[in-house]
């Protein structure tokens, strides 16, 4: 923070984040672009998702963040690092009227924003932000990219997908069945987000961990950003009541033991309950409403033991 | 002599600072606008606690005519108090967003003062004399029986102390469904709109019950939202004709007798991005914060994150003059974004509108107004002005240390990189808690009034 006359320092990773944008295209200074990016990216998700102000937010600072966020997440997509985002739907809307609450959006409109110019022309993969394949073919999900231990100039990865394996295509099945996104993605963001902020070097291990699950999580979390007009409440988006469901309750992971998984690596073990978490909000039926662990699933057990193979690999 | 000097030939000296002198600033203290009435004499300001506090100049001392008047304060009241919204559970904020005005036309002042969502009308009046001598009623009020009363006089007025009542005179609310960050009277004097992040309505000052949606760029779906209002103006003599400005740092000129609802702009102000500038943070700094109708009305000034930009009304495609305010800023986007700053919004404003000319010293002359000079605000207390014709422009801070009444102020220097020189300050330095968002100009003569956090400065003019 900047002080009362006091001399600031800049952390290291802000290192060659000011000042112009580079072009992406060049080489090294590619590295520091997508940084810079990443580090705009994930601030602006700290703005919007830890802001609980008594009185309502300011709509400007509102608009413009959430402008900046589409403006990258345009910018990823034209990369090739997300997928095209799947139409969800939309609760209620709500009955209160015209305030700022407006009803919870669908998220179609976005994949037809027009591009904002930037330098990006580009499409070929960033070589050195791509996880190598090799870890991608793993059977299982759970392999972190546990190589990019090389400090704070090597950038995360932004949740690329260059290979499409099976588990993806599976994966791909699974959300197309999926529901509106629940408030529990945004925690997964901001959880995502607090833990880039606070080691950025170490950001591309404590991401959603796996890629497949950034890459969800990712998308997941840009399915939220419209939906924030809605948080002026004093409680804040995130304090659904659903939301603490899904979190604290007491959740049946019997079905989804993972354990080729949990032994593989150290990070691995800390992926067991997000993947729980995620396979629930996944698995659950073709119903608007978020999850609680009391609602049936609906789903057959077959198509259960069909994902379950993919996800363990057999 | 004749002295009609530009920006640069103004020797600005400390006159007076208003606030607390602890550096521990009460949140309620906080000065959130700053507006001189018409005449000059009167100088407003507004809190963040919903607090007006008036200041009135002395009459001037024929005797002493090296220094204008001071300002004291003449009247203070509380204009807003904090509200809850239920159905949100949310505040709603006290805090003063805007003062206008109104000319006066009778012995009575009268102000628009404004809050995130209600609009007052007060008042100010004052009393100094009060009647006596009743027939039934005693001096302190009570009533005298009417059999003790023998004879019949008539009451007359006796002279009091002064007394400076400020009472709400109309109160126009619940037209605003987001914050209002603007209002503006008309020069029909009849007429005042209010602008928020979406809309603008416009009212008459008499009627409290209803007013006209006159510009709605809510969309349909709000997720598509992408744009909202910054600020809005009514052209100075034309009672048909405001501006509005963007957080896309556009501004839309508007007519309201081609429509009833002004979606459609007359003219578009706009300058295409300078690509070698382009960032992340483009379209952030370009947010206009203010806007301000010179005078004439022939142009426009407003103000983003980093410049002041003059504009001419009958040329759209770009701006006739743009000052740079602080451009050693921009390598320091990603930091300010990060702690808010750059969401700051710093307001501007023109010199005064009649230029006193003193002649021999005893034949004045009022020419007509130049709009010559430009002041806003930055960092650091730090404000700056740009003098159009001489293109100077100089830096200046106001601070309680070193200011002595009828010094003249030092100007400032910001090194942005490279060796410091002597005297200079470092961008690095820079405080950014102190910021100077609100700066008015006396109307008539070389006054300004610029506020800091919670502390009010008046500079004058070294009259020679």
């Amino acid at each position: 923070m900047l002080g009362k006359g006091g001399k600031r320092k800049f952390d290291e990773h802000e290192d060659g984040l000011e000042g112009k944008v580079v072009s992406p295209t060049d080489g090294p200074s590619k590295v520091s672009y997508t940084l810079q990016r990443q580090t705009i990216f994930n601030i602006s998700l700290m703005k919007l998702y830890n802001h609980r102000p008594l009185t309502e937010p300011s709509l400007q600072k509102t608009v413009l963040i959430n402008n900046m966020l589409r403006r990258i997440q345009e910018e990823l997509k034209q990369e090739g690092s997300l997928r095209p985002v799947f139409v969800t739907t939309s609760q209620p809307a709500d009955p209160l009227g015209d305030n700022f609450r407006e009803a919870q959006p669908a998220f179609s409109h976005l994949a037809s924003q027009p591009l904002l110019p930037t330098d990006l022309v580009s499409t070929t993969p960033l070589e050195s932000c791509l996880t190598p394949a090799s870890l991608l073919e793993d059977d299982t999900f759970c392999t972190s990219p546990t190589v990019q231990h090389d400090g704070p100039t090597k950038p995360p990865p932004p949740a690329l997908q260059p290979v499409k394996d099976s588990f993806s295509s599976a994966l791909d099945e699974i959300e197309e069945l999926c529901p509106a996104p629940t408030s529990a993605e945004a925690v997964a963001a901001e959880t995502a987000a607090h833990d880039s902020k606070d080691h950025p070097s170490e950001s591309n291990v404590q991401k959603p961990e796996g890629l497949p699950e950034s890459r969800t999580a990712e998308s997941k979390l840009m399915d939220s950003l419209p939906g924030n007009f809605e948080i002026t409440t004093s409680t804040g988006f995130l304090t659904d009541l659903t939301l603490d469901d899904i979190l604290f309750a007491d959740i049946d992971t019997s079905m989804y033991d993972f354990d080729p998984c949990t032994s593989a690596t150290g990070a691995a073990s800390k992926m067991a309950p997000v993947s729980a978490d995620e396979l629930l909000k996944t698995l659950a039926p073709y119903s608007s409403q978020p999850v609680t662990p009391n609602q049936p699933f609906k789903m057959d057990l077959t198509e259960l033991d069909h994902i379950m193979e993919v996800l363990v690999g057999s | 002599f004749l002295g009609a000097g530009g920006g640069n030939d103004i020797q600005w000296c400390f006159s007076q600072v208003k606030g607390a002198v602890d550096d521990d600033v009460a949140e309620a203290d906080i000065i959130s606008t700053v507006e001189f009435n018409h005449s000059g004499e009167l100088l407003a300001t507004g809190d963040k606690g919903g607090r007006v506090v008036i200041f009135q100049q002395e009459q001037e001392n024929k005797t002493q005519s090296h220094s204008r008047g001071e300002y004291n304060v003449y009247s203070t009241f509380q204009s807003h108090e904090p509200e809850f919204d239920y159905l949100k559970s949310l505040e709603i904020e006290e805090k003063i967003n805007k003062i206008r005005w109104l000319p006066q036309k009778n012995a009575a002042q009268f102000l628009l003062s404004t809050n995130d969502k209600t609009i007052k009308l007060w008042k100010i009046s004052e009393r100094d004399k009060r009647p006596e001598g009743y027939n039934l009623k005693e001096e302190d009020g009570r009533y005298r029986d009417p059999t003790t009363v023998t004879t019949l006089r008539v009451p007359v007025f006796r002279p009091m102390d002064l007394m400076v009542e400020a009472s709400p005179r109309r109160i126009f609310a619940n037209a605003h469904t987001y914050h209002i960050n603007s209002i503006s009277i008309n020069s029909d004097y009849e007429t005042y709109l209010s602008a928020d992040d979406l809309r603008i309505n416009l009212w008459h000052l008499e009627i409290t019950d209803r007013s006209f949606n006159i510009v709605d760029i809510k969309p349909a779906n709000m997720e598509e939202l992408t744009e909202v209002i910054t600020a809005a103006e009514f052209h100075p003599n034309s009672c048909n004709t405001f501006v509005y400005s963007s957080s896309k740092g556009t501004i839309r000129l508007c007519d309201m007798r081609a429509s009833a609802l002004c979606d459609r702009h007359s003219k578009l102000f706009e300058e295409p991005e300078d690509p070698s500038n382009r960032s992340f943070f483009s379209e952030i700094i370009s947010s206009i914060s203010d806007v301000k109708f010179s005078h004439s009305g022939r142009y426009m000034m407003t103000r983003d994150y980093l410049s002041v930009k003059i504009w001419d009304l009958n040329m759209e495609n770009r701006p006739v003059e743009t000052y740079q305010v602080h451009e050693y800023l921009r390598s320091k986007l990603c930091s300010l974004y990060e702690n808010d700053c750059i969401f700051d919004k710093f307001e501007c404003c023109w010199n005064g509108s009649d230029r006193q000319v003193i002649f021999n010293g005893t034949v004045t002359f009022f020419l007509p107004p130049l709009c010559s000079i430009v002041m806003t605000g930055s960092y650091n207390n730090f404000f700056r002005m740009f003098d159009r014709n001489t293109k100077r422009d100089i830096t200046l801070e106001a601070s309680r240390e070193n200011n002595k009444p009828r010094t003249v102020l030092k100007p400032r220097k910001v090194c942005a990189s490279g060796k410091r020189k002597k005297d200079e300050i470092s961008v690095d330095s820079l405080d950014f808690n102190k910021k100077i968002l609100h700066t008015a100009w006396h109307p008539k003569e070389n006054i300004i009034a610029v506020a800091t956090t919670n502390n009010l400065y008046i500079f004058q003019d070294k009259m020679n």
